[in-house]
């Protein structure tokens, strides 16, 4: 059953009582909400999304809602909560969704440590994928978005989960977040993406969100084989540069960029070393999607070949 | 009697991963990863097989770096020691100063 099967008055109705649950890659969670524009939002943006079996544990309990006491009568606000309590300041009650995909991801980020968890977007194409372990602004999700209306699949946009076990890589398909020019650059991409609303004057800045394919959301459970670095860099008018980068940088760049590369230790650095060691490692800068999407399928092809 | 140069006793179990001259090395007893060029790397692996003049250190880097004896400058060899000094993976076993 997937969310889509729940009617707008069911998916309110749950979210209002012991929560919707939802899973996204390896995660169940329960959302909880009392905010009317929040259920539109999410019926039509998480309708793709699987419900959990019956029975299944919830690793996160989330909620986004109205504030308690006198903050609800001052200002119309809306709280993230985890497990009932409030960890972040309240947020104006426009950005309830936003609020409350930032604070899921937060969740993974402070306690999937079962998981190596790079900084890292990640694509996929015949069982190999592609990192792109990137900074805030470089373009990683804009790129990431791009490639995967190009014919790859999503694994995620934020989050490199390795499995400590055998190295895979797990999808966590979740919405993308595009920011300020992003949003209008992929609309004029690929006009048939699915993009949510706009939300002007967020903390970081105007926000839409883009639905993943319903093949990525469909396969979430398919882990693939790390094969390739990319560290992309959106440069305007630059012309595309894709180069190889000396593995000992890779290395560092992607360890660096771990959320939890200190407290994994050990198993980390050779989780690490292992993925740079058998992945071919490039560094990338753009400024036009249709070349660097090109350039990308040409290293898959390469493999293919 | 000359300086002796050893891993210090808490160091064990490091993990190399050399990557062209640069070598990537995890250290358990502290859970940090060091970065360090090819010298630096050479020293740590001459000494991790047991305590050695420092004379000898330098002949054994040379030897290991493909470089004539004596061609490896005293003040880089000098300084690669006090830097796994500074990180506390090695230690001078005398008394007498640290290489200069």
């Amino acid at each position: 059953m997937i969310v889509g099967d729940l009617s707008l008055r069911e998916l309110g109705k749950q979210l209002g009582a012991a929560g919707l649950a939802i899973q996204f890659g390896p995660f169940n969670l329960t959302i909880r909400s009392n905010l009317e524009s929040f259920a539109s939002l999410a019926h039509r943006l998480y309708e793709p999304y699987p419900l959990p079996g019956p029975g299944e544990i919830a690793d996160f309990h989330v909620g986004i809602a109205s504030p308690r006491g006198l903050r609800r009568w001052v200002r119309r606000q809306a709280s993230f909560t985890l497990d009932g309590q409030s960890p972040f300041a309240p947020y104006t009650v426009e950005h309830a969704f936003p609020a409350l995909e930032w604070g899921i991801n937060w969740c993974v980020a402070t306690r999937a440590h079962h998981l190596l968890m790079l900084h890292s977007a990640g694509i996929e194409r015949n069982g190999l994928a592609m990192l792109f372990p990137a900074s805030p602004g470089d373009g990683k999700s804009t790129l990431c978005t791009a490639l995967i209306h190009s014919g790859w699949r999503l694994m995620s946009d934020e989050f490199g989960l390795v499995r400590p076990e055998d190295g895979m890589l797990l999808p966590l398909p979740r919405l993308i977040p595009l920011k300020n020019e992003s949003i209008d650059v992929i609309r004029r991409f690929r006009p048939e993406a699915i993009i949510g609303p706009a939300f002007l004057g967020t903390r970081k800045g105007t926000v839409a969100h883009v639905r993943p394919p319903a093949e990525s959301i469909r396969r979430a459970q398919e882990a693939a084989r790390p094969r390739w670095f990319v560290f992309p860099r959106w440069i305007a008018n630059a012309p595309l540069a894709l180069e190889p980068m000396p593995k000992s940088r890779a290395f560092l760049m992607v360890a660096t960029n771990a959320f939890n590369y200190e407290v994994l230790d050990e198993t980390a650095f050779r989780l690490v070393a292992e993925m740079v060691r058998t992945s071919d490692c490039y560094s990338l800068s753009y400024s036009d999607l249709d070349e660097a999407v090109a350039a990308l399928d040409e290293l898959s092809n390469a493999v293919d070949g | 009697m000359a300086s002796r140069l050893a891993v210090s006793p808490v160091v064990h179990g490091l993990v190399w991963q050399p990557w062209d001259d640069v070598y990537i090395v995890y250290q358990p007893s502290s859970t940090e990863t060091h970065v360090f060029n090819e010298t630096t790397a050479l020293i740590l692996k001459c000494l991790e097989q047991g305590p050695l003049a420092i004379e000898g250190i330098k002949d054994w880097a040379e030897a290991a770096l493909g470089v004539a004896h004596g061609e490896l400058a005293t003040a880089d060899f000098a300084f690669a020691t006090a830097r796994l000094q500074e990180l506390g993976l090695i230690e001078c076993l005398d008394e007498t100063a640290a290489p200069e």
